[in-house]
């Protein structure tokens, strides 16, 4: 017989390990990072690809001038010049780049879901069962997704808050590195909130998940309810991994951008993708991670305590059920 | 003339008389009791010994400035004796005079041109700000011989009538002062200075005081010249001496453009700090409790030279940035200009937030710019101090008129920045220079021409400019390619005689842009005229292009596939902008043989013909890179095998930028 807790947003009894589960997952679910990256690949390569075919056909290729000033080296002018030309070959660059964008957040939207679901899932599922999962998710996250962005706002007046306040200290301080160090204080104080802010709204999503809950804003008081009782674990697994996001990020740019030969395309094209691969690697990462923190969460709750065995009961007598309602 | 070194040897003695001992910026000073400005001036003229002292500069005006400066206020009380020589041969009785700081008013002509297309650190349509009011008010005029003139000042509004604008004031004498006669014009003036912007006024306790003093105008083409103050415009007067009395609270640590001659402490906490400037036309000091002085010197051809820097707190990191670039360009400007004469230099690095008051000139006082965090690869600190210390000769010496001829100084002085700082920090990376991104000057002046092609040719008045975009490019941008393209066609050691001959013939004149052109075709031998009405007069665009290169077999419709094959190659050159100039045009074939052919370029296209047995591997128009001019580069050449690499690497910047972003934006789900 199994005796299960009731309060789920209490303080876990043990820290969880779910920062390498979280890792094994991303792993052994790798089908997942690999169709994303390969999206994020293709939105990027079509939104660019009309303009590079011009620019390359018209101007480029066929240019004495570019091997000087582009291909050995990286003259900035040359960047410039091609922008002033009468024909503009970089024209639509920017708007281009904006729709493979949009697409590639309402992809990921659509595969959360599904995502949550194989992380969450001890089986690994088909295409049917993933996508399955992904529609039947999406909407309950177009909500939270709209709650979200109504929970930057704060976010973001703090931000511009702070901005006058830098403002005012760089317009009366006579050193200036005074505004610096508050900018910097106030941008890992915001960076803090807006991690804070992701996991919840992180945890929400793996709650939904797990309890295939349609009431957002039930969740999100759960979530909020857990993530409170559990920030230092939480945010420490959140945190970590960000970090290594960030150095794999850092390495990659140092390499691409210091160590790689200027003319070297093929190698810089390897190493910039396989920064995108890290750096997407990292955030299902986060996703894995607190998906197993959840599992570990309620196991750990609702692990089976060894119970007495039942009293004789006399004859005539019937034992009642007790049913407890989950309430995490 | 006297040689430089004589001026050295009388200014010490000079210096000796008055026993000044300590170091001109020290922070209190232990002087003796400074005489007054004009105590002082007579002190120095008595000094140099009769005949040998000789003036590097017809002195149209004596200035002598009595001016404190109240820092919790934010202005100056001063008054001014301007002893004027009338050298204009004919008499005079009407004066006009510059009052620059009315410029920062709501309804000035400048501020209406900076709501129309903006200027330097300001945008269009920005908004007015009270803090930066400026203001000077001339509260008396006195003229010797004739009384108090005071009512008798009156606006005017030379270039644009607008009734509001205040810059310039005209003052009718009862009488005319004849030619070779000088008059005495004692004036007091307020001074509210803005809060730092268009190079001038405080921020916080850090003061940049330029264009302060009621400035007489130039007569100049048998008129005179001045002008008000536009969002464009920068500055024209007359040479003269200077000597200032500056009256700042004992904190201060001051720089001038001018020779610190005296220092007394006063019993109510401020300070009496006397400068004396000649052969100069203007005079701008700085003060501010923050800084420290870097001291340094620097030996040329006649003499030593010393050099004041000024830093702000924060920015130590960029002073010996400072003084490379700095040295590196006096000794540029002794070996392919010519002398620098003045014995001092001050460099002031303006403090954070007051970078409007960097990047400017003044006679032996330049104001620079940097950061707290300035990387190495970015060499803006190196191209201020450069491109502010060459005005010193494109400027201070040859003092051009900028209202009406900007080209003359900022454009010349913009041509040879690209040569300074190509020659100390090389060619491709003398803008940028990281691993990753590279830039140099030939190139960045270019582009700059390239965004404002064919608005306005290089000889419009400054003010009447399409906006503040046109006037920046195609007065620097546009006349340094104007004469790197001009050095290429003449010759590197041709354009380096002209420069210097211009300089020889003009120092310590108001030269004119036809003054310049003719030293070119002198010292050339060459008529150029052609070249200056395209390029100095016109607006007409160079941009020639490959427009095909291909080959054929000469026998084509022959189906044998063996033995030697004979190709005919046709290269067709189009001009496609209505600049006409000389081009070489390079044709390489495939077993390594080129020819070189020459075009005048007249026509709108012209096809070359060969038969040889090598097919056209590429062809070039201007292969050596002589015609900067050219708008576009990248048509120029014409390979036939393509190379992508180009696109490749723009394509994979873009392609990762783009993964990337789009990641960042699918955080939010």
């Amino acid at each position: 017989m199994l005796h299960l807790t009731l309060d789920s947003t209490g303080p876990a009894p043990e820290p969880p390990r779910a920062f390498f589960a979280g890792a094994g997952l991303v792993w052994t679910r790798q089908r997942i990072l690999w169709w994303i990256f390969v999206v994020n690949l293709i939105l990027a390569f079509l939104g660019m690809h009309q303009v590079a075919h011009w620019l390359g056909g018209n101007v480029l290729n066929h240019s004495l001038e570019s091997s000087r000033r582009l291909v050995h080296g990286f003259d900035i002018t040359a960047l410039a010049e091609l922008g002033l030309l009468p024909e503009n070959p970089l024209r639509g660059m920017g708007s281009m780049s904006v729709i493979p964008s949009f697409l590639f957040t309402l992809f990921m939207l659509f595969m959360t879901g599904g995502i949550l679901v194989a992380y969450y899932d001890d089986l690994r599922l088909d295409a049917a069962g993933f996508f399955e999962a992904c529609g039947r998710h999406f909407w309950r996250f177009v909500r939270l997704l709209i709650y979200f962005l109504i929970a930057l706002i704060p976010i973001a007046i703090l931000a511009s808050l702070a901005g006058k306040i830098y403002n005012n200290i760089d317009e009366a301080a006579v050193s200036p590195y005074s505004a610096p160090i508050f900018t910097a204080v106030a941008a890992i104080f915001l960076l803090f909130l807006l991690m804070s802010v992701r996991l919840w709204f992180d945890m929400a999503q793996v709650i939904s998940m797990a309890k295939d809950e349609r009431k957002m804003y039930r969740m999100l008081g759960r979530s909020a309810s857990l993530v409170w009782h559990n920030f230092g674990s939480l945010f420490w697994l959140y945190l970590r991994i960000s970090v290594i996001g960030w150095v794999l990020f850092g390495a990659g740019l140092y390499i691409w951008m210091i160590r790689l030969r200027p003319e070297n395309t093929p190698a810089a094209f390897l190493i910039g993708q396989i920064m995108i691969v890290f750096w997407l690697g990292t955030r299902l990462w986060q996703r894995a991670a607190e998906t197993a923190w959840y599992k570990q969460y309620r196991l750990a709750y609702y692990a089976p305590v060894p119970m007495p065995p039942p009293a004789p009961v006399a004859p005539g007598e019937i034992p009642k059920a007790e049913i407890l309602p989950e309430t995490d | 003339m006297l040689t430089w070194n004589s001026r050295v040897r009388i200014k010490a003695a000079v210096l000796l008389l008055v026993g000044l001992t300590a170091s001109a910026f020290a922070k209190n000073p232990r002087q003796p009791r400074a005489p007054q400005a004009k105590a002082a001036a007579e002190k120095s003229k008595a000094a140099a010994p009769a005949g040998e002292k000789q003036p590097l500069s017809t002195r149209v005006v004596a200035y002598q400035i009595q001016a404190a400066l109240d820092t919790r206020e934010h202005k100056i009380k001063a008054s001014e004796t301007l002893t004027y020589k009338n050298l204009t041969g004919q008499p005079q009785q009407n004066f006009p005079f510059h009052l620059y700081l009315n410029a920062f008013q709501p309804q000035s002509t400048f501020m209406t041109e900076v709501r129309l297309y903006g200027t330097r650190g300001t945008g269009a349509e920005s908004g007015w700000d009270p803090k930066h009011f400026g203001s000077i008010t001339v509260t008396k005029l006195q003229v010797d011989g004739m009384g108090d003139l005071t009512n008798k000042m009156q606006f005017i509004q030379p270039d644009d009538h607008n009734t509001e604008d205040r810059t310039v004031f005209q003052a009718a004498l009862p009488k005319p002062i004849p030619p070779g006669a000088s008059v005495v014009f004692h004036m007091d003036f307020d001074d509210i200075l803005p809060e730092v912007v268009e190079r001038t006024g405080y921020k916080r306790d850090f003061y940049m005081v330029g264009q302060w003093f009621p400035k007489v105008g130039v007569w100049w083409k048998n008129q005179w010249n001045c002008h008000q103050f536009h969002a464009t415009t920068e500055f024209f007067a007359d040479f003269g001496t200077f000597d200032v009395n500056l009256i700042v609270p004992q904190s201060e640590i001051v720089g001038a453009g001018g020779d610190l001659v005296g220092s007394t402490n006063n019993p109510d906490g401020t300070k009496t700090l006397t400068f004396h400037s000649e052969d100069v036309h203007d005079f701008s000091w700085t003060a501010s409790p923050h800084y420290t002085v870097v001291e340094d010197s620097w030996t040329g051809s006649t003499g030593t030279v010393k050099i004041h820097l000024l830093m702000s707190p924060g920015h130590m990191r960029s002073a010996p940035r400072y003084l490379h670039a700095l040295k590196g360009t006096l000794a540029y400007y002794d070996q392919y200009v010519g002398p620098y004469p003045y014995d001092r230099i001050t460099v002031v690095d303006p403090p954070h937030g007051a970078l409007d008051a960097g990047g400017m000139e003044y006679p032996t006082l330049i104001t620079a710019g940097t950061a707290w965090f300035m990387p190495r690869g970015l060499l803006a600190p190196e191209g201020v101090v450069e491109h502010e210390f060459g005005h010193q000769y494109w400027y201070a010496m040859v003092a051009t008129n900028e209202f009406e001829e900007a080209w003359l100084d900022e454009g010349i002085n913009s041509y040879l920045e690209v040569k300074v700082m190509d020659a100390l920090y090389g060619k491709q990376t003398s803008i940028l220079n990281f691993p990753f991104a590279q830039a140099g000057e030939s190139q960045e002046q270019r582009t700059s021409y390239l965004s404002v092609p064919d608005f306005d040719p290089l000889t419009r008045f400054a003010w009447q400019f399409e906006g503040s975009n046109s006037y920046g490019g195609v007065t620097y941008g546009k006349t340094a390619t104007v004469l790197l393209t001009l050095e290429k066609f003449l010759g590197e050691d041709k354009m380096r005689e002209v420069m210097h001959q211009y300089f020889l013939r003009y120092r310590f004149t108001h030269p004119t842009g036809e003054d310049f052109l003719k030293t070119i075709q002198d010292v050339s031998g060459q008529d150029l005229h052609s070249y200056f009405d395209q390029a100095v007069s016109g607006t007409n665009i160079l941009d020639y292009e490959i427009d095909d290169a291909h080959s054929d077999r000469v026998k084509w419709y022959e189906i044998t596939r063996t033995g030697p094959k004979l190709y005919r190659t046709y290269v067709t050159v189009h001009r496609k902008g209505d600049f006409v100039f000389p081009v070489d045009v390079k044709i390489t074939f495939d077993d390594k043989s080129s020819v070189l052919e020459h075009w005048d370029g007249r026509d709108r296209w012209i096809r070359y013909t060969y038969e040889r047995p090598a097919q056209v591997a590429s062809a070039e128009v201007d292969p050596d890179r002589k015609v900067w001019l050219d708008r576009n580069f990248f048509n120029n050449g014409r390979s036939i095998d393509g190379d992508d690499r180009a696109v490749h690497k723009l394509m994979n910047i873009w392609v990762f930028a783009n993964e990337w972003i789009s990641q960042l934006f699918a955080w939010i789900t």
